[in-house]
């Protein structure tokens, strides 16, 4: 909608002074003595409070034609293509007008204009249009400005948004925290194990932060992180534990979206072994079949686990990374039994 | 004030560096005696029931049960350090009832700080008063709808998901759960579990029943003015003027 039909004071403002401009026509008909100061207020002012409504059809005028693609000729032929025609327009409803006065209110014209008077009332009905479309054109700039900026203020807050959410899901606090519980209690009987278990600590974080910028990584620089994972984590819960990783050597070259593996053992962990009391065994298996990478991660689950639809938001956010990159190409399915929780994620295998 | 005999603590922890570092805290304090160590919530639940220790290291987030779900079921209010590495939920509550609580990791000084207060607050009379309205409020109005109730049976503790349960009935003391074909008893008041369920799935009808709305099957009108629903097991339950107009509004 037009931005000043949208606004009821600056309709009015607008209105006000388009019948300002009618009474200064007014005055230069009765200055070139073509009509007495009724008749030539009663033929402007409503022309003039038609006109205002006509006129602000300059906004699309000026809307069709955005400043940054604009060429120059093609400008200049429109702004004085639309004023000649509005122009002529104008000319027609001041003739109507005149003669239809002469019906209404009088028995003779509103104004007896001459040649000459209608040929400066046609200029100014040409000026008025073009000095509209010029202000229109000032508005619209502004406008395209404004947007732009807050278009731009959006994106960088959905930017750091993903981000922020990014950073929260690498850095577990719940993991963080529990880790240097476990430091804290090693150094009292095993300060050598509390070393060991600082610098995978940092070594796991450090690789998170450098693999999380990249768009994909080789699936050995993943394992490679998730082994430092698995080494904080069985320190964590000790014999109850245990992982197997059965990596081909062509597995590990493919390429495939960081942390993609790192939150499924994780999953595993919170859901998985942890509901057991014994504890139990982690496999990951990665193999490359008919140009496929298939990565499968198969857990035990105790007997009152939650249901798969809730393993976490984390299966959702891989799901959804996957579809992003690859499309249908990726295939990630899982599947729970009494026992245990089974997951498989399929991507073409790709390597750098 | 200290107490002759030795106080008696028992360490729920289901991660064993954890409880090692509560031992070794213990270690300086003569006062108190280690009876007992659980790695999980049931077990938790069995042993405090036989040992009824004084004092009780509570972690929160635990496999099986949590910290939690151990107080609703011993009704132990009295005489428990919670300990919990991070979880917003707990930590607000905690705050909300001015119920203390260890963040791990945490120093000697401020574990001995929490074991002082724990202390003073162990003389009986005293204990009732400071702690236990406290953790009545915290078990009772939980921050996130219920997702799952538990009974306990002597030894046993049973799970009900909260989607398997089609109504519950007041019956005295007692509250009577109508879950997949059989009836649980526990002893809860009707209003404190309606506080704790997801009001958009569980609608009190009757002064003495709760239904689920996912079990609710028709409205029947066996006289005027009066209402009743049936449920998919068959089962009727009575519904009240004000219960009615609730419902109406919900369906």
């Amino acid at each position: 909608m037009h931005p000043i039909i949208a606004d009821a004071r600056k309709l009015l403002w607008y209105v006000a002074a388009w019948l300002l401009a009618g009474v200064g026509i007014a005055a230069l008909l009765r200055l070139t003595e073509q009509a007495e100061w009724t008749g030539a207020l009663e033929f402007a002012l409503p022309i003039c409070l038609v006109w205002s409504f006509v006129t602000l059809s300059s906004y699309y005028v000026c809307r069709s034609l955005p400043y940054s693609q604009r060429r120059w000729s093609v400008a200049l032929g429109l702004f004085g293509g639309a004023s000649l025609l509005s122009a002529l327009a104008w000319l027609g409803l001041g003739e109507a007008w005149n003669s239809l006065g002469r019906l209404v209110v009088h028995d003779r014209p509103l104004v007896a204009m001459t040649s000459a008077g209608w040929v400066m009332y046609f200029a100014a009905g040409f000026a008025l249009y073009l000095l509209s479309l010029l202000a229109h054109d000032v508005l619209v700039a502004f406008e395209t400005v404004q947007v732009a900026a807050r278009r731009e203020a959006e994106s960088r807050v959905l930017a750091r948004d993903a981000e922020l959410q990014m950073l929260r899901t690498q850095i577990n606090p719940h993991f963080l925290f529990n880790s240097l519980n476990s430091i804290s209690a090693l150094t009292g009987f095993d300060p050598a194990a509390a070393r060991e278990m600082t610098v995978d600590l940092a070594q796991f974080f450090r690789r998170t932060l450098a693999l999380a910028e990249r768009e994909r990584i080789a699936l050995g620089e993943e394992v490679v992180l998730s082994e430092h994972f698995l080494a904080i984590e069985k320190r964590r819960f000790g014999a109850r534990l245990q992982a197997e990783l059965r990596i081909s050597a062509d597995a590990a070259q493919c390429l495939l979206p960081p942390m993609t593996l790192q939150p499924l053992l994780e999953n595993a962990i919170k859901h998985g072994i942890r509901q057991v009391d014994g504890g139990g065994t982690i496999a990951v298996d990665a193999l490359v079949r008919d140009g496929w990478l298939h990565i499968s991660v198969v857990n035990p689950v105790g007997p009152d686990a939650a249901p798969a639809s809730d393993h976490g938001v984390g299966l959702k956010n891989i799901r959804e990374r996957l579809a992003v990159l690859y499309g249908a190409r990726a295939r990630i399915a899982w599947q729970r039994s009494e026992t245990q929780f089974a997951i498989e994620i399929n991507l073409p295998a790709e390597t750098a | 004030m200290t107490p002759l005999t030795p106080l008696r603590a028992l360490i729920v922890d289901d991660e064993d560096l954890a409880r090692h570092l509560i031992r070794e805290y213990l270690r300086g304090h003569a006062d108190i005696e280690i009876v007992g160590e659980c790695d999980n919530g049931l077990d938790a639940v069995r042993q405090i029931g036989a040992l009824s220790p004084d004092l009780v290291f509570l972690d929160i987030q635990m496999p099986r049960l949590t910290g939690l779900e151990v107080l609703e079921l011993t009704g132990r209010r009295t005489g428990v350090i919670f300990t919990t590495a991070y979880d917003e939920h707990a930590i607000k509550a905690f705050d909300l009832h001015a119920v203390d609580y260890l963040l791990k990791p945490f120093s000697k000084a401020r574990f001995d700080d929490a074991l002082a207060r724990a202390r003073t607050l162990h003389a009986p009379a005293v204990a009732s008063v400071a702690q236990a309205p406290a953790l009545d409020a915290l078990v009772a109005r939980r921050t996130a709808p219920l997702e799952r109730i538990l009974i306990r049976d002597r030894e046993q503790v049973h799970v009900i998901a909260i989607d398997e349960v089609e109504c519950i009935e007041a019956q005295g003391d007692y509250l009577a759960i109508h879950a997949g074909g059989k009836c649980h008893l526990k002893p809860q008041r009707i209003s404190e579990i309606e506080e704790q369920l997801d009001a958009t799935r569980f609608l009190r009808v009757h002064r003495s029943f709760i239904i689920s709305l996912a079990y609710l099957q028709a409205i029947e009108r066996p006289g005027p003015d009066r209402h009743a629903a049936r449920l998919r097991s068959g089962k009727r339950v009575p519904i009240s003027r004000s219960g009615y107009e609730k419902l109406r509004e919900l369906v």
